[in-house]
């Protein structure tokens, strides 16, 4: 028998991969078999064990200084089908299992099962949708194999498109069937160009296809049409017609879910594609391409935001425009230059940042929206003194994403600024900074109503608890300003390898 | 005696102030933190004093990527912030009855925090967060009273902030560009940015982003309005210490060690407009507080002037000279901000020696002999040298004596203004020695940088006096003929700045309604097939 490539040989601690994919997929099942009630119970058991999982994976790999590599049924490729997870899906993973456990907790004073019913329809699908996009996501985070990839991308979908429509108002099901055809297109695509690759090289591993890529036609097209299908999932401009009227009228518990999470799930695709799939592939073209898709988004999200009269909507336009700076890791990190170590460190600290601050601040907007009975800006005079802490959330969330010290989004955005001008490519720098100025512009239209004087009427003061988590979260984006450099190394662990292979 | 003192000190003239601040998340200690918030400024204090007595120390923390140091100039600055945090803290904050609401004092403890941190930060990271917190909080400070006018200001302040923050990231991306290590420790990146490529770029954001902090001409709109609409308290310190960290930001970030003639000068004529500028302005202003925020556009106007000389020569010991003169101006400022209060009380008019000092405190500013003013500008004289720019210095003077007779005129006549004018009883009651003090000490301070024995002689208190002789006759002719003078709405081109943002707001319609093209199905569809085709295309032949 041939000994396997080191990039393929399984390692240690594969089991807790198989594990972090089999708990939310347990728990799913687990739900359906007993039902009603007991659906939340298994679902908020779960939760625990699923984040211990991920923060064991990633010390695992900070030890190892390696990723973890399981082969299914102990098959190498192209034979079986890997799982790995390296530094970016260790972080993806317990960011994901964060944000999860915050929304699960929040959601239990909307999705518990009322007293004296066996079963209630919105609070089930609620909890079985909510573990059914965590178990999709872990496989996105840590799939091995391009097909594998598709089936976790389809999951993602059909578990979030029913948690914009549990409302069950007319609105929100138009919104539910737009985001659900959408995606659709967006998975044809994806399939088409991995059955492109299947037939070009006869497998769809990461790591075999990265050995066996070369620029034919195949592959073009084929890139082609996956990254298109990967960024309308991931509602980049101008793609997004789905993602405002889905991200506003979610529950609020579902809303961080997803522009928190599910559309950081196929920008990771992304992201394996071109940096993991196709490096050998000439990008500046695309990457210049898709950094100028993602400049467009900041500006015109922004710009959109800034006109909502309704806090949901203008938060779902400022997850339009903060996508767009995701994408500015394709022209700021690709390739081998002095600059891509600080795009790439920037590119992820945004995933991150973005994921914590914008939860935080759909959960916030939750409270807001259920204690004074609406979401209207203009009114919220006296609010900010009637609800302190939910406010103070919502403006830790806006710190980030303006960019301010001390946050993540402030060192995001530092990285990226510090990439742009060392490349030389001074538009994106232009850009964010105008998307600062323009998210300042909206934060501060939220805040300053919030915070005159005025005589709001709260209809219920927000739960203690629920406050609690909306302010966690939003620490946690705070937090991620202080990542020491350990942390940058770490998202590096398992790149080189793939930068490096032709 | 500094060896482990004064880094310890650094460490906690930062870390004092957000310990109060966490103290405020206990319901239980946040009362007792907010009263006693006038005490963190303390271990600052006492660096300021050590470092200016003892020589520069520093703190390194590489663990939290924070690194701190204290200088001559940082020491100077973060002295005279330092006493007027504490003077003005305790009076607010430690009185009885009217006590600020707890949101204005969790303001005004993040405001000082970053305040005093602005002065010892020694790496980009840390100073850009301070100089935030210096900035960003203040927004409260302003707005606190809850009146449409603070409304107004408080927006237009974020406005400049915001703008000032952005110009500065960029400026600090710039520095950090250009310093081939890697390092991001202030002295290394400005060591670095003569060589830089990126030389004039960053030089020039850092200019705006200072200089707005600063108020320059023509960024001075925000100023007036600010000023004028914040509580007494607030914007005493605001004036005196928050606007300081522009100037310190001039003073660590400008590479003072080569000569740059050409930015240096532009700096100068850029300080010089603002100082006449704000006299120009001042002096048609009716509102106290107005006037003494032209003043202040003056004043940071002739220290930008300083320092441009200062670059323009290649004269790296000006930046200790600067900031003796800007450390009299936080005294000073500040004191005259509670003036307008105290001037406000009923038996201000009846009480001769209060009267007495007031005026004597605001003619300071223009060097009236004995005054700390005096000996301010003997510190920045030698830096205009003896031509052109030293006549501009002088003349700069004159119109500040003008600037400020019309203002103890203001002050005498409009008497009562009520709550508008309010400071906290303690001050009026000490008021006579919080004006002395804001005199004298910078008296203590003169040592540090010049020869007091020097400071003296008969010509240098004829170069003090002969400007206060000539603002005193301008001002007598001002008093006469002054309601001739246009009226100048406060914030001067802020207002048309104000227009034309709000005009921008018609961008907005057409990018709704492309939204909503862009949303309609057919569109998105043929957007993405686009999308598809042209990525392949990119792919192909895109090197």
């Amino acid at each position: 028998m041939i000994g396997t490539p080191p990039a393929l040989a399984a390692t240690a601690g594969g089991s807790l991969l198989v594990l972090a994919i089999l708990a939310p997929v347990a728990g799913i099942l687990m739900s359906f078999v007993l039902g009603g009630r007991f659906a939340e119970r298994v679902a908020l058991g779960i939760v625990p064990f699923g984040l211990a999982l991920a923060v064991a994976i990633a010390v695992l790999i900070g030890r190892s200084g390696a990723p973890i590599v399981y082969n299914i049924a102990g098959l190498p490729p192209p034979l079986g089908i890997a799982l790995r997870a390296d530094g970016i899906s260790a972080v993806m993973l317990v960011t994901a299992a964060l944000v999860i456990a915050a929304a699960a907790l929040y959601a239990r004073a909307n999705f518990s099962t009322p007293e004296g019913v066996s079963e209630a329809r919105a609070p089930l699908a609620f909890w079985i949708m909510l573990q059914a996009i965590w178990a999709a996501l872990t496989i996105l985070f840590v799939g091995g194999d391009l097909f594998n990839l598709y089936v976790a991308l389809e999951l993602l979908t059909f578990a979030a498109v029913p948690l914009v429509c549990l409302g069950g108002k007319p609105e929100t099901l138009v919104a539910a069937l737009r985001y659900l055809m959408f995606a659709l297109f967006g998975s044809v695509f994806y399939l088409l160009g991995a059955a492109l690759f299947y037939g070009a090289y006869g497998t769809l591993d990461i790591v075999l296809l990265a050995e066996r890529v070369r620029p034919l036609p195949a592959v073009w097209v084929a890139a082609g049409l996956m990254t298109a299908g990967l960024i309308a999932k991931t509602a980049l401009f101008p793609l997004h017609l789905w993602l405002p009227p889905a991200h506003a009228n979610a529950p609020a518990a579902a809303s961080a879910v997803l522009s928190g999470l599910v559309v950081k799930g196929s920008f990771f695709l992304t992201v394996r594609l071109w940096f993991y799939v196709l490096p050998a592939l000439p990008a500046g073209a695309v990457d210049a391409f898709l950094g100028t898709l993602g400049s467009a988004a900041i500006l015109f999200g922004s710009v959109l935001a800034l006109r909502q009269p309704r806090l949901k909507l203008l938060i779902a336009y400022s997850t339009l425009a903060q996508i767009g700076y995701l994408f500015l890791i394709f022209p700021l990190a690709f390739g081998l230059h002095p600059w891509t170590m600080d795009g790439w460190s920037g590119g992820l600290m945004q995933t991150l940042s973005h994921a914590f601050a914008k939860a935080a601040m759909f959960l916030s907007a939750g409270l807001i929206a259920e204690s004074l009975g609406h979401d209207r800006i203009a009114e919220f005079a006296g609010a900010g003194r009637a609800m302190p802490a939910t406010f103070f959330a919502l403006g830790l969330g806006g710190l980030s994403l303006m960019g301010l010290p001390p946050s993540g989004g402030f060192a995001a955005k530092w990285l990226l600024l510090r990439a742009s001008v060392a490349a030389g490519q001074w538009p994106w720098a232009m850009v964010m900074l105008a998307g600062g100025l323009l998210a300042a512009g909206y934060v501060y239209r939220i805040l300053a109503p919030a915070l005159s004087d005025g005589a709001a009427v709260l209809k219920a003061p927000p739960q203690r608890s629920r406050e609690a988590v909306a302010l966690a979260l939003a620490l946690v984006a705070v937090a991620l300003g202080f990542a020491p450099q350990s942390f940058f190394d770490f998202l590096q662990i398992g790149r080189e390898a793939a930068m490096a292979s032709p | 005696m500094t060896g482990m003192l004064g880094p310890w000190l650094l460490f906690f003239a930062l870390a004092l102030p957000l310990g109060f601040l966490a103290a405020c998340l206990s319901g239980r200690l946040r009362k007792p933190a907010l009263a006693l918030q006038w005490l963190a400024p303390i271990p600052a204090l006492s660096a300021a004093i050590l470092a200016i007595v003892g020589g520069p120390f520093s703190f390194e923390a590489p663990a939290l990527r924070l690194s701190l140091s204290l200088d001559l100039p940082g020491a100077l600055l973060l002295a005279t912030a330092s006493i007027l945090w504490i003077v003005v803290g305790a009076a607010t904050f430690s009185g009885g009855r009217d006590k600020p609401g707890e949101r204005f004092a969790v303001s005004w403890l993040l405001t000082m925090a970053g305040s005093l941190g602005v002065f010892v930060a020694a790496d980009l990271i840390t100073f850009y967060l301070v100089y935030a917190l210096v900035s960003i909080p203040a927004y409260e400070l302003i707005v606190g009273n809850g009146a449409p006018s603070s409304k107004r200001a408080g927006g237009v302040y974020m406005a400049f902030t915001i703008l000032g923050e952005a110009l500065l990231l960029l400026a600090f991306a710039l520095l950090a560009a250009g310093e081939p290590s890697g390092s991001l420790r202030i002295d290394d990146v400005v060591k670095a940015l003569p060589a830089s490529p990126w030389r004039d770029g960053a030089l020039a954001l850092l200019i705006a982003g200072f200089g707005m902090k600063m108020a320059l001409a023509p960024l001075n709109g925000w100023m007036p309005l600010t000023y004028t609409a914040a509580p007494l308290p607030a914007a005493a310190v605001l004036s005196g210490a928050g606007v300081k960290a522009g100037v310190i930001g001039l003073i660590r970030f400008l590479p003072f060690a080569a000569p740059l003639q050409g930015w240096g000068e532009a700096l100068a004529a850029v300080g010089f407009v603002s100082a006449f500028y704000g006299v120009a302005i001042g002096i048609t202003q009716q509102n106290p507080k107005t006037v003494l925020a032209y003043s202040s556009i003056s004043q940071m106007g002739v220290i930008a002037a300083a320092l441009g000389m200062a670059l323009a020569s290649g004269d790296a010991g000006a930046a200790s000279m600067v900031a003796f003169y800007g450390a009299n101006h936080v005294l000073v400022k500040g004191a005259l901000f509670l003036a307008v209060g105290v001037a406000a009380t009923a038996n201000f008019p009846l009480d001769r020696a209060p009267r007495l000092v007031t005026a004597a405190l605001a003619v300071s500013l223009a060097g009236l002999p004995f005054t700390g003013g005096a000996l301010a500008k003997l510190a920045v004289k030698p830096l205009f040298g003896g031509g052109f720019a030293a006549g501009l210095a002088n003349a700069s003077a004159v119109g500040t004596a003008l600037l400020m007779l019309h203002f103890v005129g203001l002050l005498m006549r409009t008497g009562n203004r009520g709550g508008q004018a309010a400071v906290p009883a303690s001050i009026v009651r000490l008021w006579r020695r919080i004006a002395l003090g804001a005199i004298f000490v910078p008296w203590l301070l003169y040592p540090a940088v010049g020869d007091l024995s020097d400071s003296v002689t008969f010509a240098k208190l004829w170069d003090g006096l002969w400007p206060v002789v000539i603002g005193a006759v301008l001002a007598l002719g001002l008093h006469r003929w002054g309601s001739r003078l246009p009226r100048i709405p406060e914030g001067d081109t802020v207002v048309a700045a104000e227009a034309a943002f709000s005009a921008s707001f018609a961008v907005g319609g057409p990018f709704d309604s492309l939204d909503v093209r862009l949303r309609q199905w057919p569109v998105a569809s043929l957007s993405l097939l686009a999308i598809a085709l042209a990525l392949a295309a990119m792919a192909a032949y895109g090197g």
